[in-house]
């Protein structure tokens, strides 16, 4: 991990476009599961997504530390990674819990994130993805752009997932942030730009039903309340073409 | 395709550990540890290690049985005691709740910091080293054979059981190549269960890693510990192959004379089916 994300700062800052807030849709893996993703969105537009893996000790705090940190201070560094590590750290006293949960806390929790600078009302999107939370840039019907996967067939590899053991975070030293965790996007030249963030699950059925030649930013687009966006993933998921996991969507339409 | 099953509560996985306790695995290893000691020490933290990918801040979940067979002099036994001692597998759960005692122990972890710290970890322990009489490894194949069967008639889903079997010597109660054979057909909807043989042996020879031939074996026994044993399934040859082993098509779930990280791997390739459920 060698550099850190940041956006330049412009002279004429008054000028920008007021940042909108994304709807956001979150719904569990089912009636008696914690929701273990986490979402914020600020009104700098900063929005950030988490997915937490349910195989680890609190992926929910984890993944929650990381989207407030990241809509808080937009970057990606070792100091920050290590500053959310040692916030969750707090969180326990590891030499008074039983054996079997210091065994997991020392394992490590898991999530993924998913960070979207937008900048200028659009003029310049900065996309970071660890994991395999979906970014999606779409024009219209048309999908311009998905980041960090481009083929559904990529969310079936087992992902590398941000960690509260930093020993987990070593595939980090071999990453060119600026390269291979984040993508530069912009609304500029779409006649109907939208921007959509979404957890594996979701990310997954995206580029499914793009594959098989439906429209699936339609569909989305539709979906004006939480209690609709339940009832698709419900529909889907009996239907066999979503996975029974916990969904998020962030939808800038 | 097999071994595609996702394993959660519902369709839990099983692993079987067989372990040879004759009076041989006194001898001792090139540390200075007796083989029985080495043994018990990596199976607990084996199953540590299961415990705690199981394990949330709220409770264990039962992803994995898990069960020990002993072998040695007269007796084929539950490898468990206290009180686990009743059956030959338990839930993880189960297993989580009831050790034999808990130990300090230093454990070193990185401190985030690009140094390492050493800290006071809990240590369960649920076996401690024992040795004793003969090998009656048809015996004991023959158990392993009737446990693994149950098992699979009430997880039929499931991904297969997986067994590691430990021995440092011959058979004393006859061949147990033909049990072997039958055990590895018993299969779940998700394959066929897995046999992996790890030969601890203090008469020297070349140590041999997951081997794809018997023609790199120097004796007959362990010529037919490798028959015995299963190919590595493409995602276990895919993680030995991250752990720096070389392993080919057709490379077995078979290690001759290791080394002793080549024993924890051993076990720590065996015991490492995704865990993707509820993800």
């Amino acid at each position: 991990m060698s550099t850190s994300i940041h956006v330049r700062k412009r002279d004429a800052e008054e000028a920008r476009p007021k940042p909108r807030l994304p709807l956001a849709f979150s719904v569990s893996k089912g009636a008696d599961w914690k929701n273990e993703d986490s979402f914020h969105r600020s009104s700098k537009g900063v929005y950030a997504l988490s997915d937490g893996a349910s195989v680890s000790f609190d992926s929910a705090s984890w993944s929650r530390i990381l989207v407030r940190r990241y809509a808080r201070k937009p970057e990606f560094t070792t100091k920050w990674l290590n500053a959310a590590i040692a916030e969750f750290r707090k969180l326990y006293d590891r030499d008074n819990l039983t054996w079997v949960q210091q065994a997991a806390f020392d394992k490590g929790s898991f999530a993924s994130l998913l960070g979207v600078h937008v900048v200028d009302g659009g003029g310049q999107i900065q996309v970071l993805s660890i994991g395999d939370s979906l970014a999606a840039l779409c024009d219209g019907d048309r999908i311009a752009a998905t980041f960090p996967f481009v083929a559904a067939s990529e969310f079936s590899r087992s992902p590398q997932l941000l960690c509260t053991n930093p020993m987990q975070n070593a595939f980090l030293d071999k990453a060119d942030v600026d390269h291979d965790l984040t993508a530069d996007w912009s609304f500029a030249g779409l006649e109907q730009p939208a921007l959509l963030c979404m957890t594996d699950a979701l990310g997954h059925w995206f580029l499914s039903q793009r594959d098989r030649g439906r429209s699936p930013i339609g569909t989305l687009r539709k979906l004006k309340t939480a209690k609709a966006f339940a009832r698709f993933v419900d529909q889907e998921r009996a239907a066999g073409r979503m996975k029974r996991d916990d969904t998020t969507l962030l939808a800038l339409w | 395709m097999a071994y595609q099953a996702e394993i959660s509560r519902d369709n839990p996985t099983f692993f079987l550990f067989v372990v040879d306790q004759s009076g041989s695995m006194e001898d001792l290893t090139e540390t200075g540890r007796s083989k029985a000691n080495f043994v018990a020490d990596v199976l607990n933290k084996t199953i540590y290690t299961l415990v705690a990918s199981c394990s949330k801040a709220d409770g264990v979940r039962n992803y994995f049985d898990v069960g020990v067979l002993a072998y040695g002099g007269s007796e084929i036994t539950t490898g468990f005691g206290g009180v686990l001692a009743d059956r030959i597998v338990h839930p993880i759960n189960a297993i989580s709740e009831h050790t034999l005692r808990v130990e300090e122990r230093q454990k070193k972890m990185d401190d985030g910091a690009g140094g390492v710290v050493s800290l006071k970890t809990k240590f369960p322990i649920w076996f401690d080293p024992k040795n004793n009489g003969g090998t009656p490894m048809r015996a004991a194949l023959t158990k392993t054979v009737e446990t693994v069967a149950d098992w699979c008639k009430i997880h039929a889903a499931s991904y297969p059981p997986t067994i590691l079997h430990v021995t440092d010597g011959q058979s004393t109660d006859g061949a147990p190549e033909d049990m072997a054979n039958g055990l590895r057909e018993i299969a779940t909807k998700d394959g066929p269960a897995l046999l992996f043989n790890l030969h601890v042996t203090a008469d020297g020879g070349r140590g041999t890693v997951f081997p794809t031939s018997e023609a790199e074996l120097s004796d007959d026994y362990s010529r037919m510990l490798f028959r015995m044993s299963s190919p590595l399934p493409s995602h276990l040859a895919k993680y030995a192959g991250d752990k720096g082993y070389s392993i080919v098509d057709g490379s077995r779930g078979f290690i001759f004379n290791g080394d002793p990280q080549c024993i924890v791997d051993f076990f720590e390739i065996g015991t490492r089916p995704k865990l993707v459920a509820d993800r």
